[in-house]
């Protein structure tokens, strides 16, 4: 899933200034499992913002508020004509990909980010998420015991553990296990060390070229023959 | 549910506002058990919330006489009552008890219109009878109801013990129903029902009850000194003289049994004893009344069986017992004993009372075609239209049922009422179907280890010897605070959480994290399921659900907070009164700590109570919504200790800290929202209310400065 948080509620201020009419717009997937922006979220900002409103009045605003399934697949967008006909602008509360889906469908519109978009991650425990995945297009979780040292390990070392490791802790984050140690750790239990002692040649990120696009569909000329 | 179809699926959120308003919850176990199935859960809740007239008034919904039974049900709903299960049930029958003498039952006035022509004749005026003229009236038809004894009231007067119910309370029962326009004729004994139709009554409920005591046969059981347990009581209760002498032996282990030992110790026996062949624990009466019979020196003798009745001088000596192994009723209902040989003995007395049953008296049915009578000596009647195979005659309480329950007669007089107007109204009868949408099953070991255990708490009794001394009530009221405490324990089965928005749960097994009794649970198919008879009803993954899919199955308790929260803002911006605070406090606690009294003394003008049903209901958008219309200072009172669950603090901690730290974003302080618990023993709430209060006055004094200097 992707984790975001709100932004602090000045910047949010500051963007909507301009703006006399907003929309805040939820995300109903990865938005609102995560906290950020699901329509609790939403209305949650939507009062906030009322809130200080009225405690200093420099500008007025509207809002409305609304939460679609999902932002970023255009089908969803299409019930928001009306809704988005009636403001000056979208504050969405959808990730990078959904503020992006939203500016797309509506070209004429204001769309404003009302969450950082954070990682792609999981939940460990109630309102806590951590990193799992950086979305480097080449995954190697089969030689590392399934634990991705790309984004766990603060260097993202091919071939650790590094010098820094101290009981397991990492000396750049002395809270942080060092994921090299819970990659030999897990190997071991795996039976399968010998990866350990395999060199990784460094990876060159360049090769995988942005913005990138995956069809899961082939692509098929008609021909005359066909059908 | 039906749900009207929509081919738009832009009106999805229009739906939402259409299905968040129906009612989902499920009839809980008391109900069902409950003869009248009276909106048991709804009262106790009341009575918890400190809210006494809406619970007389969700009382007098369902039952007639409530006084009546408040006294004297046999309380089915408690042996229903789910909370046994964590520790004891919930002690409804004192509560109700409560809420008709604070809630001032016997103030209430009953009105009824003549609307229709159909005379009835009810003959009884025991609480089946009573119950049908209640309701015909209320159904707008003259009705009469003949008694024949000198106080209407049948075995409500004549066959239960002063103790137990006090004449009075039957006496304004009596005198409502005068007001609402019965007639009720005493000392009227009905020969024919065949001379109440050429009277011109054009239907008959026959409610007579089972006034005629039983006999065992053995030998002496018609010497003088005997009694039926049925003449006994009736002779004690309409002050007839009874001659006790100073040792009587009662013969059975019910209730009744019971009832006639105890009387005759206040009539002042100097011995009582009573035998039954149930051995100590297989004994029929209700353990509460073999407890206090025995704290009146009532002494009991288990596993015996009668033999003989002992004369001299043509009057009662003794009684003859044998000593009993077992006993046990075969299928057919044939009694087997195992007499333990050689066991002989006997018990001297001057008076022997057969407690050993009771059946009605037929002679009035005698010569009338369509009346069918059962083996054990009751009237047939059909069972959805309560009438007999006599046009115009129906019949119900213990002349069909055999012995039974006030409350099952109050429940089948008021069906009767209903069936009889179908009757004259040449209806096909609306016979009500089955009760829907019950709550079943048990709960869950894993949900009882998290139920926090609390005691049960008993109305105080009268002590043993102003007891035998006199024929006062037994039991006494619980005062306030107690009721209250009581009425919490209420596990509010079938009105807890449901996922009432499928397409907006996103499963983020928030629910499942956050419950404190670990109900929801991933079924197989990977959906959530917040199983209902498991469900709390604590509301914490309804506040924090992130889609806001989650709803309470009770419609009012999903409105509650904002409700009185907008009810408090509009009187606090015509109050005018400068700062104002909103204060959301938890309303068993308000009660149940005793703070409340305390808290209206010292609370300052300014602050707005918003009672809450739980301070874990109280959502981060509430709090706002309080800064947003002016609130200068918000606090957040919970019951501290008093509370069902742990956890309560926790997330009124979390959702606190969300909120001030939003504040400071604001440029508001942070201290303007704070939190306190009703049951602190360290620091009195009212003086740290009063403190927060200053504080929210100098905010507001610094805030006014600020902004004059700005200008």
């Amino acid at each position: 899933m992707i984790v975001a948080e709100q932004k602090p509620l000045d910047e949010v201020r500051r963007m909507i200034a301009p703006y006399q009419r907003v929309l805040i717009l939820g995300c109903g997937t990865c938005m609102t499992v995560c906290n950020a922006g699901g329509e609790r979220e939403v209305s949650f900002l939507h009062n906030a913002l009322k809130v200080a409103q009225v405690k200093s009045p420099n500008g007025t605003h509207t809002f409305s508020e609304y939460t679609v399934k999902r932002q970023c697949d255009p089908e969803f967008l299409e019930m928001l004509d009306d809704k988005v006909a009636d403001v000056d602008a979208v504050l969405s509360l959808g990730c990078g990909i959904g503020v992006q889906a939203v500016a797309e469908r509506f070209p004429d519109m204001s769309v404003l980010p009302g969450v950082n978009t954070s990682f792609m991650g999981m939940t460990s425990e109630w309102g806590v998420w951590d990193e799992r995945c950086a979305a480097c297009g080449d995954c190697r979780l089969d030689e590392t015991g399934g634990i991705c040292p790309i984004t766990r390990c603060t260097k993202g070392i091919l071939n650790g553990p590094c010098a820094g490791t101290k009981n397991g802790k990492c000396e750049a984050n002395k809270d942080m296990d060092c994921a090299w140690i819970l990659i030999y750790k897990r190997l071991e239990r795996l039976g399968q060390l010998e990866k350990m002692r395999r060199y990784y040649p460094p990876r060159n990120f360049r090769t995988i070229p942005r913005p990138k696009r995956l069809m899961s569909k082939a692509n098929i000329d008609l021909g005359e023959n066909d059908g | 549910m039906y749900l009207p179809i929509t081919d738009n699926i832009q009106n999805n959120q229009v739906n939402r506002m259409k299905k968040s308003s129906p009612d989902h919850s499920l009839m809980p176990p008391c109900q069902v058990a409950c003869p009248l199935h009276m909106e048991i859960r709804e009262y106790v809740d009341l009575v918890a919330q400190g809210k006494i007239m809406e619970a007389l008034q969700v009382i007098r919904n369902d039952n007639p006489f409530p006084s009546i039974c408040a006294y004297i049900c046999n309380q089915p709903c408690e042996e229903a009552c789910r909370r046994s299960q964590v520790d004891k049930p919930v002690a409804i029958r004192a509560l109700k008890r409560f809420a008709v003498e604070f809630g001032g039952d016997r103030m209430i006035q009953a009105k009824a219109e003549t609307t229709h022509s159909e005379r009835v004749a009810i003959v009884g005026s025991g609480p089946a009878g009573l119950a049908v003229a209640y309701y015909l009236r209320k159904l707008g038809y003259p009705v009469t109801v003949f008694e024949a004894d000198s106080e209407p009231g049948g075995m409500l007067r004549v066959g239960i013990p002063e103790y137990r119910l006090p004449p009075k309370i039957i006496d304004a029962e009596i005198q409502r129903l005068t007001q609402m326009g019965v007639e009720i004729r005493v000392n009227t004994r009905v020969v024919s029902l065949d001379l109440l139709f050429d009277m011109g009554y054009q239907a008959i409920f026959v409610a007579i009850g089972a006034h005629r005591g039983r006999k065992l046969r053995i030998p002496g059981a018609d010497l003088d000194g005997t009694w039926t347990a049925v003449a006994f009581l009736r002779h004690a209760r309409l002050r007839q003289r009874v001659d006790v002498g100073e040792k009587v032996v009662v013969l059975g282990g019910g209730n009744v049994a019971f009832d006639c030992a105890r009387t005759a110790r206040r009539l002042g026996a100097k011995e009582v004893r009573l035998a039954c062949l149930e051995p100590r624990e297989g004994m029929l009466a209700d353990a509460s009344e073999i407890e206090q019979a025995e704290e009146e020196g009532i002494v009991i003798y288990p596993s015996r069986t009668f033999t003989r009745i002992l004369e001299q001088d043509g009057h009662v000596a003794g009684v003859d017992f044998l000593n009993l192994r077992s006993m046990e009723f075969d299928k057919e209902g044939k009694l087997h004993l195992d007499i333990i040989e050689g066991s002989e003995h006997s018990l001297a007395a001057d008076m022997a009372i057969f407690a050993v049953g009771q059946g009605p008296d037929l002679e009035l049915f005698s010569g009338l075609s369509g009346i069918e009578v059962t083996r054990q000596g009751t009237i047939v009647v059909d069972h959805d239209t309560l009438s007999t195979r006599h046009p115009g005659i129906f019949a119900g309480g213990d002349v069909v049922t055999g012995t039974s329950s006030a409350t099952q007669a109050l429940a089948t007089g008021r069906e009767a009422a209903f069936r009889i107007d179908d009757y004259l109204q040449h209806r096909y009868p609306q016979v009500g179907k089955e009760v829907e949408g019950r709550l079943e099953g048990d709960l869950l070991p894993e949900t009882i280890k998290m139920i926090r255990k609390t005691e049960r708490l008993e109305p105080s009794i009268l002590s043993t010897g102003e007891r035998v001394e006199s024929f006062e009530p037994v039991e006494l009221v619980y005062d306030w605070e107690v009721a209250i405490n009581e009425a919490r324990r209420c596990l509010r089965c079938g009105m807890g959480a449901e996922i009432l928005f499928q397409d907006k749960c996103a499963t983020c097994l928030t629910c499942l994290r956050v419950c404190p009794y670990h109900v929801p649970y991933l079924d197989d198919s990977g959906t959530i399921q917040i199983p209902a008879e498991q469900c709390q009803a604590c509301g914490i993954c309804v506040a924090e659900c992130p889609a806001k899919a989650i709803v309470l199955r009770k419609p009012y308790d999903r409105r509650h907070i904002t409700e009185e929260l907008d009810h408090d803002l509009k009187s606090a911006a015509q109050s005018k009164s400068k700062p104002f605070i909103i204060g959301f406090c938890c309303q068993y606690g308000l009660f149940g700590t005793g703070t409340l009294a305390g808290l209206w003394r010292g609370a300052k003008a300014g602050i707005w109570i918003v009672p809450v049903l739980c301070a874990a209901k109280v959502e981060t958008e509430h709090i706002l919504r309080a800064y947003e219309m002016g609130a200068e200072g918000v606090f957040i009172a919970g019951c501290g200790e008093q509370c069902a669950r742990e956890n309560t603090a926790f997330w009124i901690r979390q959702r606190v800290e969300k909120v001030r730290r939003t504040l400071s974003q604001i440029g508001l302080e942070p201290e303007r929202l704070e939190t306190f618990n009703l049951a602190a023993t360290d620091e009195d709430p009212v003086k740290a209310l009063d403190k927060f209060t200053e504080k929210i006055g100098g905010l507001h004094l610094i805030s006014v400065i600020m902004q004059e200097v700005k200008k």
